[in-house]
Parts: C-alpha cells; structure tokens; sequence
C-alpha cells in the first residue's frame, strides 16, 4: 500500500475547493471555475466537504453543497445545463430543483410521470391540492393559490428554489408572480411550461426530465406519450377533408360549444373530427339549438368535469355520466340528428382531455369519430398505462372513477 | 405446522425493538484481517459497499493505532490524526492498513454518507485489542455519541426476553 503524504494532502485539498464554491452563479466544487466539474474537483471537494464536516476543518461546503456537486457530475456530466422553457427564455442551471413549487398541476403532474422526488415539491397550486385522489401526497403540502389570486407570502414562507408557471394561459397573471418572485428572491429559477398543448408537451417532458435528471424516464415518457399522439395523426391523416367527421362539442355548460381558439377544438381537430363551430372569436361561444340540428352531427362528444360536476377521478358514477347522456338524447329535435340516431353520443371528462392527460381523451376521441380506422386503439388501457407505470398511483379504472360513457 | 409459543412471540418482538435501526441495511460494512493485532503488526481493513455511487465514508480509529496506507487512490483519501476519509466513487471496496500500538484496545467508528441517495449513518463499529487483552474503556465523554452504551433498560429487557425465550422454549 502507498503511504499517504497526509498534511500536505489535506492543506492541497482544503484549498482546491474556493470559498465562493457553496454559493450560486457556479457549480459547487467546480475549482478552476471554468465550468466543468472533473472528476478530480469533484473528489477535491469530497474531501473539503469531510474535512469540515467530520475532521475539524475549516472548509465551506455543507452536505447539501456536496450533494448538489454529486448530482450535477451525475446527472449534468458535471457541467451546467441550459434550457430554453417554453416562454422562450434560455436559463443555465447549476444546481438541482432541491424545493419547488408549482402554481400549474399540468407541470406537477409531469414531474411525477417523470419519476421527480415529490418529497422536493414544497407547495402546489389550490386546485391540485383539492385533487386529493389524484394528488394524495400533496395534501400536506403548502397551499399557494392560483395564477390568478397567488398567495405570495405563502410561497416566500416555504423557500423555494424553483417554481413552476404557465408560459402561455394566463400569461399577464404568470408574468406578474414571475416579477414578484424574481425581485424577492434573485436565485430563485422560474420556469414557464404549459405541459397540456399537443404542439408543446412532448419537447417539455424532454426538458423537464433533463432538468431533474430523468433523462432515460423522460425518454420513456416522451415515447409513450408521442406513440399514441402519432397513432392518432397516422390513422386520420388519409381522411379527405370532406369525410371528416362533423362533431359537435358541448362545454360544461348547455348549447356551449368551443371554437377555434380553444384547446378542446384542437384536439377534435387532431382526432379527425370538424366542428362545425369552430369559426368565431369566442374560446367558448353559445349555439343556437336549432344551428346544431341544422348542423346534423354524426357525433356529439360533452364535457363533464368542473362546472359538471361529475366523474372524473373523484368519483366513480357511472350512472350519472349515462343520465347527462340520456338528457342531451332527449332534447327537442335531437331524434333526428344523425349522432343521436346512430347511437354516437358521448360523455367524457375534462380529466382526460384537457391538462397533461389530453393524449388519452384525443384517443377516445378518435375511436369514436373513427371506429374502424381505430378498431385496435385501447384508450383505456393506454389511461391505466400511464396511472400504474408513470403516475405511479394504485387507482384501478375498473372500479375507480368514471371518464367516458358509454 | 410450526406452533411458536405466544411468550417467545412476544420476545422476540421484545428484542426486535431494542436492536438499533442503525445496525441494519449499512451500505457499508467492516472487517478486519485481525481483530487481535500483535504489538505493531500492521493489519488490514476492508471497507465493502454496496449501493452508493457517489458518497464517503469517515473512519475513526481508537487512540495510538495509526493510519499507514491505502489501495485508495491518493487523490481521494484525506487523513487527519485518528480519522480517514474516503471519497467513494463507484466504489465496492476500500482496504486500508493500520499499525497497532503497543498496547490498547477500542473499536474502530465509521460513518457514510450516500450523496446522491441524500441518506447518511453509521458503520458497525469493530472491536481491536492488541494480543486481545482489554485495556481501560475510554469514558463516555471521548466517544461518539453513535458509540455510547445502549441504554440499561435495552440491556436488560434484551437479556430478559433472551432468558424467557429460552424457559419458554423448554416448555
């Protein structure tokens, strides 16, 4: 064995590792500061970390201050990571997501599939925390409000060093937390992920995963999720646009309909589907009863969920998504739309079509504008997939919760 | 069909309660080529570690054993009076050497950390005794707090319930 050269080693190691090291606008251990942490610096810094910690040195760096050096040379390949959010701005990041809030359960929802460490999630917005089947785990959480009414002392109060928030809903209110966050604390990262657009989502589980070191899961992740949004597109892409099928879409609310802006108009759109009603400046116009007979769908698709109150993840109810069928077949004249007399009329809940989950409710979408084209697709094996394998939650959709009808 | 007798049930929860968490699932583990070193030999100790990519681990020696070398690599071992750390980098095992004194006797305390797994403890400590003969304790005050006797009433409660294990299981 080598004998070991002790003090001069240790004073060697002491001093490899600067002071300014522990604090930000670097990566912890990263000696010669130019931007890459060796393997060397980084056992240099062990060692620093050990003599401070257990051997009565004087060194800077806390366990934390370690641990974060360990995971950046894991996770990073010992360098900074820049990222580009989907607000379009470019941040470098040197230290790992250690306590994060979240005002978006989009984003939330995202960092669990992507297998994040949810101990780290310090807060979530107001609605994620009513989501008590859903979200069981952030019941105990700090609760921050929404984007449009923040409980900014709340979030101050639980520290964090990151926070999530919408990039393009609500993006005055998103800008506003944004501006009070950042002159608060000038460390703090804010980061700006929609997690619900089909355009978006697949790039932002990407980035996302690379964020928290999820590289490999968000792959899986991406993967799952781009297979069944490609299977949708393939199988309506050869549909002529005067074969489409004609949908019409009611909101929560009765003779609501959505329109081009919307996120629900895309998705019909993506499924294969044409509404009717999609022209008009309104997100969410009023129909004329008599314009949807005129209309004659040959689906109708209604959107239980917040404002109907029904289903969803908080309830299995079968029976009761089934009587808002039965009262939208009973309508007068609605005998003699071609949706109602073929039997293609349908209940779904804005659990699975709106949010991060939008992939599973286009692909019931598309069995229903589609059947034979979609004869193999299996939307509710693809939902309990992405429950069991990627929420990691025990929620069986055969007796729990209720998310389409028929 | 196995039948255990309720009372030896009730002992063995007994002493299942009064082992140290900390005692169990270390990703670190000692031995030694020796616990009963002649005066000055040179002995060997292995460190095994199992799960932890990215951590440390802290040796302490007890008092007049010295630290001689290791097969560690240079740049990632930091030694300062009784105590050695390592820094664990994807590695499985750590052998250092230690020169015993004359005379002595004292366990050898190890602490590890897993970086990435953010968790921490302690290695099982190692009795030494140069030629096996015990010398004087060190007072409570000079150990670790991880190395202080277990409380008299764990003591106790684990010889009673070995002691009614083994009446219960003449019965």
């Amino acid at each position: 064995m080598k004998p070991i050269p002790i003090l001069a080693l240790a004073l060697l190691l002491v001093l490899a590792v600067p002071a300014s090291a522990s604090t930000g606008g670097g990566i912890v251990g990263d000696a010669d500061g130019d931007g890459v942490l060796t393997s060397a610096e980084y056992a240099s810094a062990t060692l620093a970390y050990l003599d401070a910690a257990y051997m009565g040195g004087t060194g800077v760096l806390d366990r934390t201050d370690i641990q974060d050096a360990a995971w950046v040379y894991t996770y990073w390949d010992g360098r900074p990571l820049t990222i580009t959010d989907s607000s379009g701005k470019t941040m470098t990041l040197y230290r790992p997501l250690r306590r994060v809030v979240t005002f978006s359960g989009e984003s939330l929802e995202t960092l669990r599939s992507l297998g994040f460490d949810m101990e780290k999630v310090v807060a979530v917005d107001k609605y994620s925390h009513e989501k008590k089947t859903f979200f069981p785990e952030c019941q105990g959480k700090a609760n921050v409000g929404s984007v449009w009414s923040p409980d900014m002392e709340r979030v101050l109060s639980v520290r964090p060093d990151a926070v999530f928030l919408y990039a393009t809903i609500s993006v005055s209110a998103c800008d506003d937390i944004q501006k009070r966050l950042e002159a608060s604390s000038p460390n703090i990262r804010v980061f700006r992920f929609d997690c619900f657009k089909p355009a978006t989502y697949a790039g932002e589980i990407r980035t996302i995963a690379s964020m928290i070191g999820r590289k490999d899961r968000g792959e899986e992740f991406a993967s799952f999720y781009e297979s069944t949004m490609d299977r949708i597109r393939d199988g309506t892409a050869g549909v002529p646009d005067g074969e489409k099928t004609r949908v019409y879409f009611e909101y929560w609310y009765d003779y609501t309909t959505v329109s081009a802006g919307s996120g629900y108009n895309e998705k019909i759109g993506l499924a294969g589907g044409v509404n009717p009603f999609s022209v008009g400046t309104t997100e969410y116009p009023t129909v004329d009863p008599e314009a949807i007979l005129l209309a004659d769908p040959e689906v109708v698709v209604k959107l239980a969920g917040q404002g109907l109150a029904v289903g969803g993840y908080a309830g299995h109810d079968p029976e009761a998504l089934g009587a808002i069928r039965s009262t939208l077949i009973e309508r007068p004249g609605w005998s003699s739309i071609s949706a109602v007399k073929d039997g293609r009329v349908y209940v779904i809940h804005s659990d699975i079509l709106g949010g991060a989950q939008h992939f599973i409710g286009t692909a019931y979408l598309a069995k229903w504008f589609y059947p034979d084209r979609f004869a193999d697709l299996d939307p509710h094996a693809i939902h309990q997939r992405y429950l069991t394998e990627f929420q990691g939650i025990d929620f069986d959709l055969a007796s729990k919760g209720t998310f389409v009808y028929p | 069909m196995l039948s255990i007798p309720a009372n030896r049930l009730f002992c063995i929860a007994l002493l299942l309660l009064v082992v140290p968490a900390a005692a169990t699932g270390a990703p670190v583990t000692r031995t030694l080529s020796t616990a009963e070193p002649g005066a000055g030999e040179v002995f060997t100790v292995s460190l095994s570690i199992d799960g932890v990519a990215l951590g440390a681990v802290v040796e302490t020696l007890p008092p007049g054993y010295t630290f001689v070398g290791t097969d560690h690599p240079e740049d990632r071992v930091l030694v300062r009076g009784q105590q050695a750390g390592f820094a664990v980098m994807n590695d499985t095992r750590i052998t250092y050497s230690v020169a015993a004194p004359a005379s002595g006797s004292g366990d050898i305390t190890g602490t590890w950390e897993d970086f990435l797994g953010e968790s921490y403890g302690e290695v099982a400590p190692s009795h030494v005794a140069v030629d096996g003969i015990e010398t004087v304790a060190m007072s409570a005050g000079e150990r670790p707090a991880s190395q202080e006797a277990a409380p008299p009433f764990a003591v106790l409660a684990a010889i009673a319930a070995l002691l009614i294990a083994g009446w219960g299981g003449r019965r």
